[in-house]
């Protein structure tokens, strides 16, 4: 008896061995292959990044721009075609080369304007970006690589202009701007491109250059529409005095909630770079007290004449009120990155993880999904037996809303209060769906929770071969 | 005396057009009005611009309207009147 227990032991301690030996020599693979593919990565890096990256610890060790005062025969060579042009010629292009540019924003808008200014021959550029390169941003951030995922966006471009344009100086800042080092940064330049993201830093570089006498030039696009202006020179007048109050930072679309056609910011840095030269080289910016309404679907530029200088305006009139920097983001009410917020609307009890929703389905719970996305993020990517109410429809008396109420009808026969899990891409809008959704049913035998993050939770904790958008 | 009207064009740009749901419109706006006369007009025919209303460009005719200004605008058959919200995107 003893015995045959203690060779059964024997044998389940086997099996036992056997299988724990597997899993750890799996597991040594899995950790090699990491290794292999960080070593590598880090080995790229490092290739890389022969340009010192600028940041907060040493803003003031940047490389003087040397001024020159005739072309070398590379120069000239290179630039011919543009050296014939009349508005050009020797003169400007000697201007041009004398020039210093800071671009804030080595994205949508940076990618284009920073090669075209390099490819031009401009003297210095000066790249800023705070981000690394992820592969959504290759669709329109065109200078930026597969092999570069992972790196500074600031030292990707760099390395991008070297490829092109070696002369150029380039310096890549791997750092936000912010009230207390913008001026510092701006001061060594001699035109500064707005081609940033976010309200916050739009309004700082406004002042930043507005308070050092440089002229801003302005880019901005979403969806299929791009807009240009320059600001702050020939008397033209500023982004506040044209928006002296932010707006209401819910009613700001970033690109990663209302996406972007990459070449529609290709266009409008093209249009930066193209106006930053004509500064450069003497000609004179053309969309000073102009805004360039771009729009991509129609094929349409209209060009609006604008206000000169408000005379009151609160940092560009003669007696303003902000002679310093403030805080931008408390200004705006928003940060300075374009990154989506979560936002927590219901308590706890309201909400479902994305682990619980997954047990739901597991055991085949009674329960009725409802997603509220859009019709084209549902092309995209869905969780099975959906109920499709867009955001914008939740609540309104419409055939969507009438297919939940009939699967909600069709469950009470099964259960005495039916779950509804309300789910979205983030887990932002599911919320407010939720708190309609529950005022709306009250008199209905429902329970009514959002899934928590999302379906992007879903992806990073349930199914990894869910596509991320 | 109640001036006559005159059916003008309205274009929304960026926010304005995701609010409003077109980029187009028409709206009948008397012939003389001040510019903040103006936008109480487009704004009674469309309530949901009232988030933006504090931060959009508006354009007659490709031309920047300042709504504070107290001259009054004179109005034609088939003018255009843009709302344009500024981007922030890039
Ligand atoms: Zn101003």
């Amino acid at each position: 008896m003893d015995a045959h227990t203690s060779s059964t032991c024997d044998m389940d301690e086997l099996v036992e061995l056997r299988r724990n030996l597997e899993e750890k020599s799996l597991e040594v693979d899995r950790l090699r292959q990491k290794l292999k593919l960080y070593e590598e990565h880090d080995k790229r890096h490092k290739a890389m990044l022969d340009c010192e990256l600028i940041n907060d610890n040493n803003l003031h060790t940047i490389p003087h721009l040397s001024v020159i005062s005739k072309l070398e025969n590379s120069s000239i060579a290179r630039h011919s075609r543009q050296l014939i042009l009349p508005e050009i010629g020797v003169k400007g292009q000697i201007s041009i080369a004398n020039t210093s540019v800071l671009i804030v924003g080595a994205g949508g808008l940076g990618c284009p304007s920073a090669i075209y200014l390099a490819a031009a021959g401009i003297g210095r550029l000066g790249i800023v970006d705070y981000d690394e390169v992820e592969l959504s941003n290759l669709h329109r951030q065109v200078l930026h690589t597969e092999d570069r995922i992972g790196i500074e966006k600031s030292a990707s471009v760099t390395t991008a202009i070297k490829g092109l344009n070696s002369s150029v100086v380039c310096i890549p800042y791997h750092m936000s701007l912010n009230s207390s080092n913008a001026i510092q940064v701006i001061q060594q330049y001699d035109i500064v491109l707005d081609c940033t993201d976010n309200v916050a830093t739009r309004y700082l570089l406004n002042d930043a250059c507005v308070l050092t006498g440089k002229p801003l030039v302005s880019g901005s696009a979403l969806r299929f529409e791009g807009q240009v202006t320059v600001y702050n020179t020939q008397d033209g007048p500023c982004y506040r005095c044209l928006f002296p109050i932010p707006p209401p930072p819910e009613t700001v679309t970033n690109c990663s909630d209302g996406g972007v056609l990459g070449v529609v910011p290709g266009i409008i840095g093209c249009i930066q770079a193209l106006e930053t030269l004509k500064i450069a080289s003497g000609i004179g910016a053309s969309y000073c007290q102009k805004l360039l309404v771009f729009d991509g679907i129609d094929g349409t530029f209209r060009t609006i004449k604008l206000r000169s200088k408000k005379k009151n305006c609160v940092v560009c009139s003669e007696n303003p009120t902000i002679t310093q920097l403030i805080d931008y983001e408390q200004f705006c009410g928003s940060k300075a990155t374009d990154k989506s917020k979560t936002v927590k609307l219901l308590s706890n009890e309201n909400r479902i993880s994305v682990e619980n929703y997954a047990n739901i389905v597991k055991e085949k719970h009674y329960h009725v999904l409802v997603d509220v996305r859009t019709p084209c993020e549902m092309d995209i990517c869905q969780l099975p037996n959906t109920i499709n109410i867009p955001i914008t429809e939740v609540g309104k008396n419409n055939d969507n809303m009438h297919k939940l109420k009939t699967a909600i009808d069709k469950l009470t026969d099964q259960v005495q209060t039916v779950p509804v899990y309300v789910v979205c891409r983030l887990g932002n809008d599911s919320q407010s769906a939720v708190q309609i959704l529950q005022e709306m049913l009250s008199d209905l035998p429902v329970t009514i929770k959002d899934i928590r993050g999302g379906l992007v939770q879903w992806a990073k904790k349930i199914d990894p071969e869910f596509p991320q958008y | 005396m109640e001036s006559a009207e005159v059916e003008v064009r309205l274009l929304f740009f960026a926010k304005s057009r995701e609010l409003v749901g077109r980029k187009e419109d028409t709206i009948k706006l008397p012939i003389h009005l001040l510019p903040a006369g103006l936008w109480e007009g487009i704004l009674a025919k469309h309530p949901c611009l009232q988030p933006i209303s504090d931060n959009i460009t508006i354009a007659l005719n490709q031309e920047y309207i300042a709504r504070e200004e107290t001259e009054p605008i004179v109005l034609k058959e088939g003018d255009e009147i843009a709302i344009i919200p500024p981007l922030s995107g890039g």
